[in-house]
């Protein structure tokens, strides 16, 4: 009888959790039901998937996880992520959104904040109309199996021309003490010329165990709005001694609509594994995107960027900027496609990325793809890979800035470009501290 | 526009006649009988067969790659006849016995061998070895090679003649294991080019083979095994051409270059396979496998390839640049037209120190086409210093078409420094406003442009290819812009 536990796999397990435990999850089973048929079909890839070719993620799912979630943090673990003082904190605890500790006064009128499961049962039309909408669970297992088997997130809904100043922080957290699959999904609809920051940001808090957070969120721009979205992707922050623990696997859907802008910038400082999906659809003309990822590694970590920017229809713009630290062991991916379909004229789609490798052991992957069907656009995509200029440190010791001390200013000139698109000045501070530290 | 186009969509290929040739067929299909007879007529040793069988056997484990940018009807490789030799009347010595309408085929080609055997002066001819479906016909300057120690010779004879240099250097670049279509071609090829270039030779003229598919429902598998020894220099030339044909007719190639020290090989192609009708019906669906090796030191091996036809192109011509100070280089012109599907590019691994690539792709769309660029750089743990540089730029000409871009980069060592540029852009309106304000007419204007815009490409070509190129460009694209 033991040794059948032990064989059956992470998918068996997560297909007998999901058989028992559905009939208690929020909102429509058909949906998770069509969700887990389909993560059954794909199954969890392994490195011969070619989008799974650089992410060793079949691997790490072979250890043993947990599937069940409990433990409630106090206030005080709590305080010190909330680094912006300035906004509203939702704190969302191995995918339970958790009102107690979250800071929500004073919502202005036409906000929305709860939870995933209040929104299923009370707000109704605006969770039906976009709910499991946009995240298309045929095209990546992780997709569908958040799909079939998220409990909980947060719901945001800014309503028809609501301008909010301060920052929304989603703090999402994992606590467990044995190896844990979690599911979290947000989702956030931004109305007719509606305003609104947006930062999440991904932490393990006093964990014993290993956490894999399958996290996935989808955003709608509605015509005229303007979204700012950030990602911190610090796993490790309140842990320094052990650098590689949690396992991250970030979806990130994004619709837009016309003439909205919409601005997302993902940092990854730690976490053992960290893969991004992130997939913006530009539905409609007029439409701006803009994409910017700063990632420094080291020790072992893997990070594993992957952007899809899929222009629809005409004169949209879109513009990518990557950019990554490799050091220690670390292995560094990015993947980025750009669709422009057959009526997306006038397209203007640019992308970029550039990385330096610092150690002899790192590794980097990089596939900036295009796939174009108009031919009156501007694509254009460039990357380049090499170590720090030696000339540019050759310049700075000459004028008396010591070696270790050159490297770090060019390494911060080189990191700045991506930081310096970050609005929010707190935030932007906070950053650049994580990196100044990381740099030591 | 439109008429423009319907133009261009009429102008038909130009070398699609049949050549009514008494070929010896295979009985269709495949299996182990079938590989035991070509061997046997082939007059092969015991092994060779075994070679041929063990590929097999790994073949029929293998299924067949479905990752390229491209989709068509999968073929049936039972429904393939794998050997059709033109019947020869005896062993060709001379031109004078090869039969006569395979001449007049390649008269129409605007091939002639006589003519070139009437040239004088060795350094402006070129050495050509004939294959059609499979089978060597003709080798010409063998006599004024064989001087030089230059083996330059059919693959089939190269097995019977210099069994020992092709048991050590056959299927070291490319093994049977490689991939799908490597490991078919292990198991059924019929014949192909042998090519050795002695110790301090620099091969006097340029090699050239010639391809041509005839019969029908066969399949060409045709070997090519290139070995330049130390500081040798060897230029070659390739060219093809297949009758119009409703069906698909499938080509798998393998060729293999090795370079040792200080090596140079220039390995030139023009691919002009029958590309289907304008509706995307027929056409070569060409699979093939091209790979070098650099394998000592300071050697060079450099691809220059300029495709136009096939209905559906499967191809990465790459360099494994093993040895210290090696240099690879990569230089296409992809044009696809109609509903022709490409999916090109190269592998470039670095191993050794010092070692350097270049990557210069250009991508031309038209009709509905797809024309996908795919390339791998990898720069391994050991390669201090190495180099790459990559350039692909697309051109698309009608809003129907497609251009894609899928280069992989994975880089390993720190001291490398790797750069990928691409863009993607239809012909400039302003360019064409100003070549028809000095009164030069629209299809020539894209002619020009496009000829402007290869050229990086197309310098890279022998003079005689260069010429044969630039005409295919245009005749390629005649009309295809509005």
């Amino acid at each position: 009888m033991e040794t059948a536990i032990k064989t059956s796999t992470i998918k068996d397990k997560l297909i007998f959790e999901f058989e028992t435990s559905k009939l208690f999850l929020f909102g429509d089973t058909q949906i998770r039901d069509q969700a887990m048929e389909s993560f059954y079909k794909q199954g969890i890839p392994t490195r011969n998937h070619e989008e799974y070719k650089y992410t060793p993620i079949s691997s790490i799912l072979k250890g043993e996880f947990d599937l069940s979630t409990s433990k409630n943090c106090n206030d005080e673990q709590i305080e010190p992520l909330k680094f912006l003082k300035e906004a509203y904190n939702v704190i969302i605890e191995n995918g339970i959104f958790v009102e107690g500790l979250s800071n929500l006064e004073n919502l202005p009128k036409g906000v929305t904040i709860c939870s995933l499961v209040n929104a299923a049962t009370s707000n109704s039309a605006v969770f039906e109309k976009h709910y499991a909408q946009y995240a298309d669970i045929k095209t990546d297992p992780f997709i569908a199996l958040n799909t079939a088997m998220t409990k909980d997130g947060v719901f945001i809904h800014i309503a028809k021309n609501v301008v909010i100043e301060k920052p929304i922080h989603i703090i999402h957290i994992a606590t467990a003490f044995e190896n844990t699959i979690i599911h979290p999904r947000n989702l956030i609809v931004v109305d007719e010329n509606a305003q609104v920051k947006i930062v999440e940001s991904y932490q393990t808090v006093d964990s014993k165990a290993k956490t894999f957070s399958n996290a996935l969120t989808e955003i709608v721009v509605d015509n005229h709005a303007i979204v700012d979205h950030y990602k911190i992707q610090d796993e490790n922050a309140c842990l320094p001694e052990r650098k590689e623990l949690g396992y991250l696997m970030n979806t990130t859907q994004v619709i837009q609509k016309k003439q909205s802008v919409f601005s997302t910038h993902t940092f990854t400082l730690s976490g053992a594994l960290v893969r991004n999906n992130l997939t913006i659809v530009l539905d409609d003309e007029h439409i701006e995107s803009h994409l910017n990822g700063l990632y420094i590694t080291s020790g072992n970590q893997v990070v594993d960027n992957h952007t899809v920017v899929d222009h629809r229809k005409p004169n949209c713009n879109s513009n990518e900027l990557y950019k990554g630290i490799i050091d220690g062991k670390s292995t560094a991916t990015f993947n980025g496609k750009i669709f422009v379909r057959k009526d997306a004229q006038k397209t203007n789609a640019f992308q970029s990325n550039k990385n330096i490798l610092l150690s002899e052991d790192g590794t980097i992957n990089t596939k900036p793809q295009l796939e174009i069907y108009a031919d009156d656009v501007k694509c254009s995509h460039g990357t380049s890979t090499g170590k720090l200029d030696q000339e540019k440190i050759f310049y700075l010791q000459a004028r008396g800035i010591g070696l270790t001390n050159a490297k770090k200013l060019l390494m911060h000139a080189f990191a700045s470009e991506v930081v310096n698109t970050v609005k929010i000045e707190a935030l932007r501070d906070y950053i650049e501290g994580k990196i100044a530290k990381t740099f030591e | 526009m439109n008429e423009v186009l319907e133009q261009k969509l009429s102008t038909e290929y130009k070398y699609g006649f049949v050549t009514d040739i008494d070929a010896d067929n295979a009985p269709k299909g495949l299996n182990e009988d079938i590989i035991r007879f070509i061997s046997a007529k082939k007059k092969e040793p015991e092994w060779m067969l075994d070679y041929r069988l063990t590929a097999f056997r790994h073949w029929i484990t293998m299924k067949e790659p479905d990752w390229a940018h491209v989709s068509y009807e999968k073929p049936d490789f039972q429904d393939i006849i794998y050997y059709s030799a033109p019947k020869p009347k005896a062993v060709l010595n001379s031109l004078d016995e090869v039969d006569p309408e395979l001449l007049k085929t390649f008269q129409k080609l605007g091939i002639s061998i006589l003519e070139q055997e009437r040239l004088t002066g060795v350094e402006n001819r070129i050495a050509l070895d004939i294959i059609v479906d499979s089978v060597s016909v003709s080798t010409t300057y063998k006599k004024t090679l064989a001087e030089k120690g230059i083996i330059f010779c059919s693959f089939g004879e190269a097995i019977q003649e210099h069994p020992e240099l092709v048991k050590k250097y056959m299927s070291s670049v490319v093994p049977y294991t490689d991939n799908f279509y490597a490991a078919l071609n292990s198991a059924v090829f019929t014949d192909g080019t042998f090519c050795y270039i002695p110790k301090g030779v620099r091969c006097p003229m340029e090699l050239s083979t010639y391809f041509r598919i005839e019969a029908a429902g066969t399949g060409q598998f045709e070997r090519t095994l290139i070995i330049a020894d130390e500081d040798s220099y060897v230029s070659y030339l390739e060219g093809c051409t297949a009758p119009m044909r409703d069906e698909n007719q499938l080509h798998a190639a393998v060729v293999e270059l090795v370079a040792h020290k200080n090596a140079q090989i220039k390995y030139s192609t023009v691919q002009n396979w029958y590309p289907g009708d304008k509706d995307g019906k027929g056409g070569i669906f060409n699979f093939v496998t091209k790979r070098g090796i650099c394998l000592e030191e300071n050697s060079k091996i450099s691809w220059t390839q300029v495709e136009t036809g096939s209905a559906i192109t499967w191809k990465y011509p790459s360099v494994i640049l093993k040895g210290d100070n090696s240099i690879g280089e990569f230089y296409s012109v992809a044009l696809t037209n109609n509903y022709q599907q490409a999916d090109t590019g190269t592998k470039m691994i670095h191993i050794g120190k010092n070692t350097k690539s270049t990557i210069i792709s250009k991508g031309i769309s038209a009709g509905y086409s797809n024309n996908s660029y795919r390339g791998l750089v990898r720069i391994g743990k050991g390669a201090d210093n190495a180099r790459n540089f990559s350039q692909c730029d697309s051109l698309l000409m009608t809003d129907q078409c497609g251009a894609h871009t899928f280069p992989y980069i994975e880089i390993k060592n720190n001291t490398a420094i790797v750069e990928h540029e691409a863009t993607t852009s239809k012909i400039g309106e302003d360019q064409l406003f100003y070549c028809k304000q000095r009164g030069i007419d629209n299809e020539k204007a894209i002619g020009l442009i496009v000829n402007g815009y290869c050229k990086d490409v197309l310098s890279q070509l022998p003079m005689e290819f260069a010429v044969e190129a630039q005409k295919l460009l245009e005749v390629s694209l005649e009309g295809s812009v509005g």
